[in-house]
């Protein structure tokens, strides 16, 4: 069980100032975030506003240009390993080592995490059976759908019992069950102290999930808040996350878009 | 059947065979100079043989006796009758290499098959794509030559029909190429199913020796006494099998030259059936199974695997035991990386095969320690300098999970450089087997070569682990590329003069008992032994260490 974690930062994930160029690409400009313990924290953005990097640098997979970037009370760069062991990750496409079975891919993530066999056995079980991979847990990966390779993903994010998990779009490809089953997960999981932050596109995911979400467009936050916070701040009162974040990033005028299309 | 659709297609396959070769194409539209400039040379290659030989044949028309002269123009007729059955063999022999490259290829084009194109017109376009490349450079020197040749010797009907029967041939192989891919696509689906859980040991025994007997073959061809033996074999029993359709395009030419004009036609005919017949035989196999998708290799054994197990009481953490089973688990299943297992057997059987196979009597000593010492030395190096290189790239685009795991660079450095020292003893015992029991060495032949073939392993390993990590390419589309060209030729040359260093020592002694027979004393050889491993320690020592440096670069910049 995540039960009765010891939590001794104030802050699972504080990033200050933090800037990353790509050659001439500014990918994150000047971000400050700060994420509590046990919160689920949606990050959205369009497609190139920075989401992946920013999640990346928390793991120590991108370095910062300038600013610092704590994790869990860790400073990244000074240890990334250390960080890495109480992070469960799913990046946006996973590519998994398909030359191996599901389970054997799984048995293989609780060895790196030191995980002890028994305990790896009972909860990979667990797993397989939750997401319905059961039965084709001896299949190698590579004759996996994208739903099922997801689903294998996800489950190595969760084996070890992390304390932060870090989710670039976690239901993509998953069906209606399993993307259930993982979102009421992750409520329970919030309730055990873990804390998420996780990217997605599905806006309503993230209004429905995350207790705070953070909109991102070229690079800079542009709003942080819950959802009243989030309508306050777009003066658009009883609306949905949808047009709050078309008006925000400026996207919102899709109508003449759509027309030349049709022409 | 539209032609349009038969040449874009030939286009996107060309261009998928170049990315596939690792070329990098940055624009639809590139420059063609080099594969023109390949065929213009072939063309002046041939041009100028075939000037040479009739200039030859001049010569011998003018100066020497009738009996040479009809001598001459029945070997050059002879050579000229075998050439479309040699043609097909080594077009076949290539246009089967092209599918081998092809087969580390992680996802195949699909597209073709969903867009208004028809099983003919896809057939036809692969078949076609095929020759591009060598056969075609093959025919146009041959054609060319014979042309230019035939001139001098009167015999330009003849030359012309020749030309075409080798662009007959080449079509053919091409087709019988295309039928085995699908076939095999089909055959191994079909083994996989039936073998359940073997299928992995299946697959692995059954690539190996599959590469292993076509690469024996494919270098016993193309080396000069293997063709000069093949060139005699057909010419002389070419005749006898005239009921084989593989040699119906030379029993054209034999017909034709000997004014049996009848016999010609019939043959010529039978030809165009039989090609007609490959061609459709294609089309009907692609539409049958050019769709199918090989079923899932189930394979239940080897779930929770004990933490640590043996490789624990050796000093291995956790996380080493798990990357050195996945590495291992990888080698045996990845097809791309079983090459690695094939490449020295095979570079050690052709030369013995040449060497045991050409006098017939005993080799002298010194031949014999010679390639006692090839055999014993060479497959392990060659092994530890490929696999070291390839070891860090081989991670793919799922290297993700290394980056984003508790793994240190220590950790990294010590499964990866423990599992190719591993593997490459193993073949270092195995081929000193080989060697005792070919060419019987005395026992301080066999330490010696013990010795200095775990101290290559050693530093060799170290060496190339070094560069791989610095120059690892993750690229998996569209075939794995695993380090990039210029760190590959930078790392065999770093191991090549590494290797140098280490056997430099022994040379002096080596060469003069092998050239002289002189038997020095056991302390030159000691000396030189001792030297040997001061150099192959520090040198595994220092690459070790650079090893370990890369991977901390590597780790903390993902990114890159």
């Amino acid at each position: 069980m995540w039960l009765h974690m010891t939590v001794n930062y104030t802050s699972a994930v504080e990033l200050k100032g933090v800037f990353k160029w790509y050659s001439e690409i500014l990918a994150v400009d000047n971000v400050d975030l700060n994420v509590k313990p046990g919160e689920i924290f949606g990050l959205l953005g369009p497609n190139g506003s920075g989401k992946s990097t920013t999640l990346k640098m928390l793991l120590g997979l991108v370095q910062p240009d300038g600013g610092s970037v704590n994790a869990l009370g860790i400073n990244v760069q000074e240890d990334a390993v250390a960080v890495k062991r109480q992070v469960g990750y799913v990046p946006e496409s996973p590519r998994l080592y398909e030359f191996l079975t599901g389970i054997e891919y799984l048995d293989f993530i609780g060895d790196i995490y030191g995980m002890k066999t028994e305990e790896k056995r009972a909860r990979i079980n667990e797993y397989l059976k939750a997401l319905e991979l059961e039965g084709r847990e001896g299949d190698m990966i590579s004759s996996y759908s994208q739903g099922m390779k997801q689903k294998v993903a996800l489950i190595s994010a969760f084996l070890h019992r992390p304390k932060l998990l870090i989710l670039d779009e976690p239901l993509s490809g998953l069906d209606p069950r399993s993307a259930r089953i993982v979102k009421d997960l992750l409520h329970k999981l919030k309730a055990q102290g873990v804390t998420t932050l996780m990217s997605t596109h599905v806006l309503e995911i993230a209004q429905a999930l995350c207790d705070r979400i953070a909109i991102m467009y070229r690079g800079k936050l542009l709003a942080l808040g819950t959802m009243d916070e989030l309508r306050q701040r777009a003066s658009m009162p009883g609306s949905g996350l949808e047009d709050i974040f078309l008006k925000l990033t400026g996207t919102g005028d899709i109508r003449a878009v759509v027309e030349e299309l049709l022409k | 059947m539209n032609w349009k659709n038969v040449a874009h297609l030939i286009r996107v396959d060309m261009k998928s065979g170049r990315l596939i070769r690792g070329q990098r194409l940055t624009r639809y539209r590139e420059s063609r100079l080099f594969t023109y400039l390949l065929y213009g040379g072939a063309l002046a290659v041939g041009l100028a043989a075939g000037a040479i030989a009739g200039f030859v044949y001049n010569t011998v028309s003018v100066t020497a006796d009738p009996q040479l002269r009809a001598l001459f123009q029945q070997g050059v007729l002879n050579l000229f009758l075998s050439l479309p059955t040699l043609v097909l063999i080594f077009s076949l022999v290539f246009t089967m290499m092209q599918q081998i490259q092809r087969s580390g290829v992680k996802f195949s084009v699909q597209a073709p098959y969903w867009l208004p194109i028809t099983w003919e017109e896809h057939t036809l376009a692969s078949i076609l794509a095929n020759l591009f490349g060598f056969p075609i450079i093959l025919i146009v020197f041959i054609s060319s030559a014979i042309i230019v040749l035939s001139v001098f010797m009167g015999q330009i009907a003849y030359a012309v029909l020749t030309s075409f029967a080798l662009l007959a041939s080449a079509f053919m192989a091409s087709a019988i190429t295309e039928i085995f891919r699908i076939l095999q696509v089909r055959f191994i689906g079909a083994v996989y199913k039936s073998s359940g859980r073997a299928a992995v040991w299946v697959r692995f025994v059954g690539s190996l020796l599959f590469f292993i007997v076509f690469y024996i073959v494919y270098f016993l061809i193309t080396s000069g006494t293997g063709a000069i033996a093949l060139v005699q074999t057909v010419a002389s029993a070419q005749g006898a099998v005239w009921f084989v359709p593989f040699v119906w395009l030379g029993m054209i030419l034999s017909s034709f030259t000997n004014g049996l004009f009848p016999q010609a036609l019939v043959f010529m005919a039978l030809s165009f059936l039989f090609i007609s017949s490959l061609f459709y035989a294609a089309v009907i196999l692609n539409r049958r199974f050019g769709l199918y998708e090989p079923p899932a290799i189930t394979i239940s054994r080897g779930i929770y695997a004990p933490r640590t197990g043996l490789l624990g009481k050796l000093g291995f953490s956790t996380v080493e035991v798990a990357l050195i089973r996945k590495d291992l688990k990888a080698f045996t299943r990845r097809r791309e990386l079983m090459f690695i297992f094939v490449l020295p057997i095979v570079l050690i059987i052709v030369p013995l095969m040449q060497s045991l196979g050409a006098t017939g009597q005993p080799m002298p000593i010194q031949a014999s320690l010679f390639l006692f010492a090839l055999v014993f030395l060479m497959p392990s190096a060659l092994m530890v300098t490929i696999m070291g290189s390839m070891m860090i790239g081989e991670e793919g685009e799922a290297v993700w999970r290394i980056y984003s795991s508790p793994i240190s660079a220590e950790n990294f450095v010590k499964s990866k450089y423990s599992f190719i020292v591993f593997f490459s003893i193993l073949v270092t015992a195995a081929t000193g087997v080989v060697g005792v029991a070919f060419f019987h060495p005395s026992v301080r032949a066999i330490i010696i070569g013990l010795t200095e073939s775990i101290l290559l392993v050693f530093a060799l390993g170290a060496v190339s682990l070094a560069n791989g990590i610095r120059g690892a390419d993750f690229t998996e589309l569209p075939r794995p590329r695993m380090i990039r060209v210029e760190w590959s030729f930078i790392n065999m040359i770093a191991c090549f003069l590494t290797a140098i260093a280490i056997l430099i020592p022994l040379i002096p002694y080596a060469s003069t008992s092998i050239l002289f027979s002189s038997t020095q004393s056991a302390i030159a050889l000691y000396q030189g032994v001792i030297i040997s491993v001061v150099i192959a320690v520090v040198v595994t020592f220092v690459a070790y260490k650079l090893a370990l440096k890369n991977a901390r670069e590597l780790l903390a910049k993902a990114e890159a």
